[in-house]
Parts: structure tokens; sequence; C-alpha cells
């Protein structure tokens, strides 16, 4: 090719190249125009008021001031619901993610015994995380009475409706190459997610057991605002008898405990990826 | 038992009129004849997308024919769903990928060959009789690879992913290999090991071998047979020896409709 005909070749695809930056300028502007208009007017919608916040700042600090200091006698009586929030996270989740293997099997295309068991299991899914834990914690506790039972089966179907969902989305981004070679083999279907899928899956299942885990110990804090067990019981009690030197220990000792399994969970998830 | 005529003995596979047509209308296969005497080592030679893969991955129904028949031994082994497992496992299959299970150890992926023999109950636990050991292990020293059985399989090379993977569908005591472009993902020197092992461990079980391959100095070095592949249709058969120049023009470069009375 000559000079000439490189030189038009340049010319032509620097034009085409401004061209679609101009196109693509013209919609970031009314996109960005549009976000703003909705912005604004849900803003008003809501009563978003910084003058109100400025206005409240007094009455937050004499909240806080009645806290101060935490009451720290009141620590010891506290070990007894830290652990129950820690045992109640440790059941809902050990059941949610049982319960979630076979649930995730069902619900992802490559695995799932036919396509309506499939639509039906996402849907299924779908209403356990739509609902949060709190809400279930008020079913069950009405069910099977006041309790950390009925937080360990809040925490349990909520969590198992996210677990089942990433564990299909992985199943379903497993390698077919392993997958087809197993049925090469006349391997049965069974022995196929055994051998082809499980393996991949297991370390993004186990990670994400133990992010949910982490979850359900933050989610087991407040359940006892329901009456569903745990520090969160300790917490809606104190502030109820206006014992805020206490309510500021249990915050504390929440705080401590999140920071605590966040930093662990952390840990586990990075050895295992 | 149908013997086509003029063959002496019975054919190891006989495929007859078969054809495939993807549900997007891409014509894959159009009507392939071939016959493969037992212990044979054939090679399918043609460029991509001549249909190698989609014909032999109707013998082993990983794609269901649109037309056609094929026999195993005189029973057909096409139609029916029922019985799939027992003829899936008569046909060991090699990748150019190898998919192996990365995370699972090379005995356990030799193993793997076995399932179709065992029950669901044991393979719960991923366990598996000595008997199948002794046979995984002793496929895994056909290919020398014995000495890494226990080392996961994503730290191997190519080379002995590949060796492991032909060590798994021997572990099926398959009576036919199907080679699905086994080295393409491989260096000349690699290559040439990975076909001289299938060969061999082939001739000494009497496994029939249909080895996928693009490259005309393999099929030259390697092949008994040769069957050339173009757009789906067989467009020579005959000994390595006699593929001329001008044969390998018809299998590489022919446009599609052309030429299609002659080979008829």
């Amino acid at each position: 090719m000559s000079a000439a005909t490189f030189e038009a070749a340049v010319a032509n695809a620097l034009a085409l190249e401004s061209e679609r930056r101009m196109r693509r300028a013209t919609r970031a502007a009314v996109w960005a125009v549009a976000v703003v208009a909705v912005l604004w007017f849900t803003a008003a919608q809501i009563g978003l008021n910084p003058a109100a916040l400025v206005k409240g700042v007094p009455f937050m600090v004499d909240f806080f001031s009645r806290m101060f200091p935490p009451d720290l006698s009141h620590l010891l009586l506290l070990g007894r619901a830290t652990v129950e929030t820690v045992q109640i996270a440790v059941w809902g989740t050990l059941i949610a993610v049982m319960l979630s293997i076979p649930f995730a099997l069902l619900g992802a295309r490559n695995t799932t015994p036919h396509p309506l068991v499939f639509h039906a299991t996402r849907l299924f899914l779908n209403a356990l995380r739509a609902i949060n834990e709190l809400v279930f914690a008020l079913i069950f506790v009405a069910a099977v009475g006041l309790g950390p039972f009925a937080g360990v089966l809040a925490i349990a179907l909520h969590a198992t409706g996210m677990l089942a969902k990433f564990c299909a989305e992985e199943v379903e981004g497993a390698d077919r190459g392993p997958i087809e070679a197993m049925q090469a083999t006349g391997a049965g279907r069974m022995q196929v997610i055994l051998f082809g899928i499980v393996p991949q899956v297991i370390p993004a299942f186990v990670s994400y057991s133990v992010y949910r885990f982490d979850v359900s110990i933050r989610a087991a804090t407040i359940l006892g605002l329901v009456g569903a067990g745990g520090l969160g019981f300790s917490l809606i009690k104190t502030m109820k008898l206006f014992k805020y030197h206490e309510t500021a220990t249990c915050i504390l000792v929440i705080f401590l405990l999140v920071f605590v399994s966040d930093w662990i969970c952390a840990r586990m998830r990075s050895r295992i990826l | 038992m149908m013997v086509p005529a003029g063959h002496a003995v019975e054919p190891s596979l006989s495929i007859r009129g078969l054809s495939k047509t993807y549900a997007g209308g891409v014509q894959a296969l159009n009507n392939v004849n071939i016959n493969v005497a037992p212990g044979e080592f054939l090679v399918i030679l043609g460029p991509s997308g001549a249909g190698k893969s989609t014909l032999l991955r109707c013998v082993n129904r990983l794609v269901e024919p649109s037309a056609g028949e094929i026999f195993h031994n005189g029973a057909k082994i096409t139609g029916r769903r029922r019985g799939l497992r027992a003829i899936r496992r008569q046909f060991g299959m090699v990748f150019q990928q190898f998919n192996l299970v990365k995370r699972l150890s090379v005995l356990t992926n030799v193993l793997t060959g076995r399932l179709a023999y065992r029950s669901i109950w044991r393979s719960l636990v991923y366990s598996f009789p000595e008997a199948d050991k002794c046979i995984a292990i002793e496929c895994l020293a056909r290919v020398n690879m014995d000495h890494k059985a226990f080392q996961r399989a994503d730290t191997l090379s190519g080379g002995e992913q590949q060796r492991v993977a032909i060590a798994r569908a021997l572990a099926q005591q398959p009576k036919v290999i199907l080679a699905d472009e086994p080295v393409a993902s491989l260096d000349p020197k690699i290559a040439r090991q990975v076909l001289s092992y299938l060969r061999e461990a082939a001739q000494e079980l009497g496994i029939t071998v249909l080895c996928n391959l693009h490259q005309v100095e393999y099929a030259r070095e390697f092949a008994e047979r040769v069957v050339g592949m173009s757009h789906g249709s067989v467009v020579f058969e005959g000994s390595s020896l006699e593929l001329t120049d001008d044969i390998l023009h018809r299998i590489y470069y022919r446009e599609p409709g052309e030429e299609e009375k002659e080979e008829a």
C-alpha cells in the first residue's frame, strides 16, 4: 500500500473516532441531566433537610452524653447474650449451608432437572432474600416463641436465599470441559455433578459461607429487637428502661463482636481463595 | 450381524449416512459414511469447522445426530436414550483442552474413568474400590505418569495433562478411543510424544482409535488410514501415503458444494 492510502485510512479513522466521541458525550450529558432531576425531586419528597440535621445536633449530643460513660459493670451480664449471638449465627449459617446445596443444584440451568424447577427455585430463593431477617424473626417468634431458636430459623432462611443463589451462579459458571469429559465416561447425572462440578465450585462456596457467617453475626446482634435472642434483646431492654449507660456497653460489645468476626472471616477467606 | 459387502472383517464402527444440523441451521455433517476396522488407528483430517468434532461427538452421543446411524460391533448405538451410559463407557474420549478436573489429584482424575462401572452411593463419598485403583495406576503407568499420581492435576504441564487424560480414557477399558484434536494445544515435540503414547497403548490393548487432527505431518506419521473431511463431508479415504498435494487441496481449500458429485 502506498503512503497516500495509509494517510487516507488514518484520516478516515480519526474522523470516525471524533464523531463517536461526540455522540457519547451528548448521551452522557442527557443522562446526567435526567439523573440530577430525579435526585432533586426525590430529595424534596423524602424531606431531605440539612437544616433539621443541624438543629438536631444538640439532642444527639444530649443522648450520647447520657450514655457516657458506659457502665462496664454490665459487661459481665452481657457475656451470656454475646455467646448466644454467636450461637445463633453459627447454627443459622450452618443450616443455610446445608439447605443451599440442593437448592443451588435445582436452581442452576446446567444441573436443574427441568426448566420449570429452575424458575420455581429461583423465584423461591428471591422470595427468601426479599424478606429481611427481622421480618422472618417476627414470624418465627410468633410460631416457635420468644428466644434464640426463632433467630436461628430467621437467619437460616434468609441466608439460604443468598447462599443458594450465589452457589447456583457458581455452578452455572463452571468450566464446561471437565463436565463434558465426565459425561463422556458414561458417568450418571449425580456423578457428573460430584466429580465435574463440585470440585470447581467448592472454594467459592466455602468463601461465600464464611462471608455469610460474618453477615449472620451482624444480623444476630439485632434480632433481639423483636425477641429472637442475642445482644439485641439487651440493647432494646436497657433502652426501654432508660439505662443508657448500659445501652452504651451493649453497643460497645456489638462493635467489638462485629469487628472481631470481620477480622477472622476476612483472614479465613483470604486463605481459601 | 450386518456386515457391509466387500469387508472381510466386521467393522468396529460403522457410520452410515450421518448428518447433523445444529439448532442455528449450521450443517456440520452431511451424509458421512465411514467404516473403521477393529484396532485401527484412523486419523480424521480436515480444517477447523470441517465437522470432525461433531462426528466424534455423535459417536458417544455428546451430540445427537439429525439423521443416519452408527453401529458398534454390529449393534446400533444411535437412536434410543436407554443404555446410553453403557454405550458411552465403551468409548473413551480425549479432548483438545485435556478437560481434567483441575482441583482433583491425577489419580482421582483417572479414576473418574471408572465412574460408569460404579454406583452413585459409592461416588457420594468419593471412594473407589481397590480394583479400580489398580486399573487407574496401570493406565497411568502406560503413559508414564504413575510417579505423579498424587499431584493435583493443575500442577502438570500441558503434555502431562493430556497423558493423564489418555490414562482416564484407558481406565474406562474402552473398545474405542475418540481423540478430538488431542495435540492442537501442544508444541510439536510434546505432540509427537503424546500421540506415540496414545498409539502404543491402543495397539497393546487392541483399542480402535479415531483421532481428529488438522496437521498433515502428524497424520502422515501416525495414521494407518486417513479420512479427509471438508465442510461436513468425507472428501478422501485412504492411506496416508496417498495424501498428494491435489488431495490436500481438496481437503483444505474446497469451497462448499464443489466436487460433491465426484465423491459420491
